[in-house]
């Protein structure tokens, strides 16, 4: 009987009410998992942008990377010129230092030397006059 | 008896020394016959050929000769085995760039060199004695061309009244005064005047001691182990020590006597760059082309000629070592002011 009278309600588009209650209750928690899965995928979206930005970042960083390596291999070989430069410049000052000396040297002998011969010449004139 | 010559007429080693009846550095002509005495009876001994090449350099004209006394002095010197070469003081002042260096060594030590007829040549002070190594090296035939040969120093404290000087004397850990010299790759310097053993043909090559920078004694010496570098040469240990009389006045002493007054000392500015720079002497370095006249058999007198001095400046002849393939490259720089 109860089964017919279902039946019926059923054919005239009714449920029992606690058909009812319990399809409402489905249809609230459907509903409520539909909200909680629309913010998931708010909130995927909005990572995902995120990682997308990063990521964007991150290639741009990698680019800079790139090019400053590339720009220090080129200050390295900079610096490695520099390097045999400031050598070169040391030796050739050393050897001018060297130079210098001799010069010095050679100068305050000469230096002595015209002294000792003035020297002389003079005496020699007084001697004679 | 020991050969006077090897095999093919010329001695194995010539030792060149040089020195002058000055006293410097207290008895110079006492410790000069002991370790000549020393160091003949050794090689005698081995049967080393050999011959002493002196360079008595500007001798003063108020002292007798070494050469007149020497032969008294050391009775079993051999007169066979000395050449003498007594060098006209005219040339000290000649060749001068330095009023203040009164003895310039190692154009001395050239005119050995370049009159030597030894096989090898071993360049080294009168104070000096080989040890047991050097020895060995001499007699063992191991001695090798371009190769310049170290020996490091022991510098001893020998008791005044020593006349003699034996193994005994030398090998006393008691009369070391401090502690020995090491020799450092790649130049091996130190005390580098006290010995430098090398064949006379590499000798001849490099026209030996620098002669181009006369304004300073010290440091020429280190100055040819840079030259022997940069000419392909290997420097090597001989593989044992000579010994060194301590004296009154040497730079060992009292390395620092001349802090701030560099310019003042007696062997010159100890910070010119000899190690950083070489040198290319003249064709006629030892004054080769000065008039020799032989006094008596085994003395000769070296001339003053103007025709055997360099020119005062000559400054191509200052040139920057090579740096050879696989070896150090010479040269460091020391800031002088």
């Amino acid at each position: 009987m109860k089964g017919l009278l279902i039946r019926l309600l059923a054919a005239m588009g009714l449920v029992p009410a606690g058909r009812y209650r319990a399809l409402r209750r489905a249809m609230d928690e459907m509903k409520a998992d539909a909200q909680s899965w629309r913010s998931k995928a708010h909130r995927a979206e909005a990572r995902c942008e995120k990682l997308l930005a990063e990521n964007k970042r991150q290639t741009q960083a990698a680019e800079r990377t790139q090019q400053q390596a590339v720009d220090y291999n080129a200050m390295q070989e900079r610096l490695t010129a520099a390097e045999r430069d400031l050598v070169a410049a040391r030796e050739q000052l050393m050897a001018v230092d060297v130079k210098l000396d001799i010069l010095e040297g050679a100068a305050n002998v000469l230096d002595v030397r015209t002294r000792a011969a003035i020297t002389r010449q003079h005496s020699g004139t007084s001697a004679s006059s | 008896m020991t050969p006077l010559t090897g095999t093919n007429g010329e001695p194995l080693v010539s030792l060149v020394l040089t020195g002058r009846n000055d006293g410097y550095g207290g008895d110079f002509a006492g410790r000069f016959h002991r370790a000549l005495r020393f160091n003949h009876r050794q090689l005698v001994s081995r049967g080393v050929p050999h011959e002493i090449v002196f360079v008595e350099w500007a001798p003063p004209r108020e002292a007798p000769l070494l050469f007149d006394r020497v032969f008294d002095a050391v009775p079993d010197l051999d007169r066979r085995v000395c050449t003498w070469y007594v060098v006209d003081p005219q040339y000290q002042q000649a060749l001068s760039l330095n009023p203040r260096v009164e003895y310039l060594e190692f154009f001395a030590k050239n005119v050995g060199i370049r009159r030597a007829r030894g096989r090898f040549v071993l360049t080294t002070n009168c104070d000096v004695y080989m040890g047991r190594r050097v020895l060995d090296a001499l007699t063992d035939g191991s001695l090798r061309p371009r190769v310049l040969y170290r020996a490091p120093r022991h510098d001893l404290d020998l008791p005044a009244e020593t006349a003699i000087v034996d193994w005994d004397v030398l090998e006393d850990p008691g009369n070391l005064a401090g502690p020995a010299h090491v020799l450092k790759p790649p130049y091996m310097g130190s005390a580098t005047g006290d010995f430098v053993l090398l064949d006379r043909e590499s000798f001849h090559e490099i026209r030996g001691f620098n002669e181009v920078y006369r304004v300073a004694r010290i440091g020429i010496d280190r100055n040819v182990l840079v030259k022997a570098l940069s000419s392909g040469y290997a420097i090597e240990d001989i593989g044992g020590p000579v010994y060194h009389e301590n004296h009154e006045g040497s730079y060992r002493l009292n390395p620092a006597a001349y802090a701030g007054r560099e310019a003042d000392a007696p062997w010159g500015d100890r910070r010119w760059h000899s190690s950083g720079v070489s040198y290319v002497n003249p064709p006629g370095w030892g004054l080769a082309p000065a008039p020799a006249r032989q006094v008596v058999h085994g003395c000769w007198n070296i001339d003053f000629s103007w025709d055997a001095v360099p020119k005062m400046v000559d400054l191509r002849r200052v040139v920057l070592p090579v740096a050879r393939h696989g070896r150090p490259h010479p040269g460091m720089y020391v800031k002088k002011h």
